[in-house]
């Protein structure tokens, strides 16, 4: 008979209820902004790839914010370069993974 | 993380090292590799996850142009590993007590990364998994790091660490780590050691350059210090080229003004930093060599190249084509598609009044004393200058001792200086130490 495993209580949990820890407000709604722009450019770029002028375009962002997000994926691989205009903006496209 | 700190837990052994030393930059590191390699025992404390200070931050040095990382990274490895060396990163100095010549008790606080640093092997899944996005502190915010994070690619030593201010406890790093090294029951410990003498190696501060308001920094996205600059051209750069913040285009005229910060009575800072004309004129020629077809403009009040080979550096730069105006810069305006407006007194040709627009402007921010040591120490007064820099006893005799007998310092916690210069103190701070050690123990 197989046994189901145990599943271990995580101790980022032990820790939130010992000190009765929680995000704050702010926080949260940081963390749920931050989800909707990588969402919005994910999607921007998933048609084909993009300057961040075009990105910001598309998404209604401005272009510092898009251009911070974009380099944060870019950093932890998931948009890559995918060419470069005349202008001098390169354009990124999503890393297939 | 203040919540958390409450519960500190104070070992009741008391370690026993030579000398401690304070800061983990190229001069603590520097006097701590020397003593160690005397034979003396050293504890090295760094307030930050890693090892490096400012210097590795760095693209290159000036005027060699050597690779900055290519020099610190081995040193940060060599303290790591030295078998006299003991290292305590992410940890602050509480207390420090003299209880005679050649003893001193110190407390020290090891903050928690809520990661088993023997079991973390840097392998970076926590970061993959964590949802939160904030400003990495060593990209000076140019881009976001998670909050469970590694500090950068080459960290010494290479241990992720939590944010417990940005964590949301969603626990996906936890689930993430292949090798269960995340522990949030990892709690703060006042560790006690007694030493023979300190060497304070805690460096400086960068100027808060949003002070002076008319340099729009932080109002206009394409204004960056020069720290950002030398993040830009370094390796281990935040962005795939040199682009400007705003939108990511590749700047094709970009300006430097120099003294922002210093030499400036307005802002409470009179003193020269020393080194901003020549890291400018460095990021200028490094500059032209990234982007070859861009104009570089730099604003400056008089250069002072004072050391070895900095004049032929300074004259390097003119003859490849850097643009030098005499002028201080009095005002920032925002131009056309991100562009900025610089207003300048146009010195050398009749102090006109002239407005020119650049795509990119860098502020050469001025360098401030970093003396939160000073609080550390409870029943001995270190003595600071009227600008908070650190007293030597005598500056011409003995420049890296304090006005505290077995206490000595090295590098900028003494006044803003360049890489050579303060390799030199830290060299000095460590033979004055090992000196007085030798002298109180024959003697003890």
């Amino acid at each position: 008979m197989s046994r189901r495993p145990v599943r271990r209580k995580l101790t980022v949990h032990m820790l939130r209820d010992k000190l009765g820890l929680k995000p704050s407000k702010e926080l949260t709604d940081m963390l749920k902004r931050q989800t909707e722009i990588k969402v919005k450019i994910t999607r921007a770029l998933r048609k084909q790839p993009k300057t961040v002028p075009e990105i910001a375009e598309e998404t209604g962002l401005d272009t510092y914010t898009v251009f911070w997000y974009l380099m944060t994926m870019f950093r932890h691989g998931q948009v890559e370069e995918a060419g470069k205009t005349d202008e001098g903006f390169f354009k990124y496209k999503l890393r297939e993974r | 993380m203040q919540r958390i700190l409450q519960e500190a837990e104070e070992e009741q052994e008391e370690e026993e090292y030579d000398v401690l030393v304070i800061g983990g930059g190229i001069a603590g590191e520097t006097a701590s590799l020397d003593l160690a390699d005397m034979g003396f025992k050293v504890l090295l404390v760094e307030k930050e996850p890693s090892i490096g200070g400012k210097m590795f931050l760095l693209s290159k040095v000036f005027p060699t142009l050597d690779c900055a990382s290519c020099i610190s990274t081995p040193r940060m490895a060599a303290t790591a590993h030295h078998p006299n060396i003991k290292l305590l990163t992410y940890s602050e100095i509480q207390e420090i007590e003299k209880l005679g010549e050649g003893d001193f008790r110190v407390k020290i606080l090891k903050k928690p990364r809520f990661v088993e640093e023997s079991l973390c092997t840097g392998c970076g899944q926590c970061e993959q998994a964590c949802p939160v996005i904030v400003p990495k502190e060593y990209d000076f915010g140019l881009r976001g790091r998670k909050a469970a994070y590694i500090p950068f690619d080459t960290a010494v030593p290479k241990i992720a660490v939590i944010d417990i201010d940005h964590c949301v406890f969603c626990g996906q790093c936890e689930r993430a780590c292949p090798v269960g090294a995340i522990n949030f029951l990892q709690k703060p410990r006042i560790i006690k050691a007694r030493v023979g003498a300190i060497i304070i190696a805690t460096g400086y501060k960068l100027f808060p350059i949003e002070k002076k308001a008319e340099y729009m920094f932080k109002k206009l996205p394409n204004i960056i210090t020069a720290m950002q600059m030398d993040r830009l051209l370094a390796p281990t750069r935040p962005y795939n080229a040199v682009l400007r913040p705003g939108d990511g285009k590749e700047p094709m005229n970009i300006a430097f003004i120099l003294c922002s910060g210093s030499r400036d009575r307005t802002v409470g800072n009179p003193l020269c930093s020393q080194v901003c004309c020549m890291y400018s004129i460095k990021q200028a020629q490094l500059l032209m060599g990234a982007l070859p077809l861009a104009d570089i403009t730099i604003y400056y009040m008089d250069i002072r190249a004072f050391g070895k080979g900095f004049e032929e550096f300074y004259q390097q730069a003119k003859a490849m084509g850097v643009m030098f105006i005499k002028g201080r810069v009095a005002k920032i305006e925002p131009g056309e598609n991100g562009d900025v407006v610089v207003w300048y007194e146009d010195i050398e040709n009749g102090g006109r009044l002239r407005k020119a627009t650049h795509d990119l402007v860098v502020l050469s921010v001025g360098l401030l004393p970093n003396p939160e040591i000073v609080k550390a120490f409870k029943n001995v007064k270190l003595e600071l200058d009227d600008y908070g820099w650190v007293k030597p006893r005598d500056e011409n005799i003995s420049p890296v001792e304090t006005s505290i007998p077995g206490v000595f310092a090295a590098g900028c916690i003494l006044g803003p200086k360049d890489i050579p210069d303060t390799v030199l103190e830290a060299e000095a701070a460590a033979a004055q130490a090992a000196a007085y050690l030798r002298e109180v123990r024959r003697h003890g």
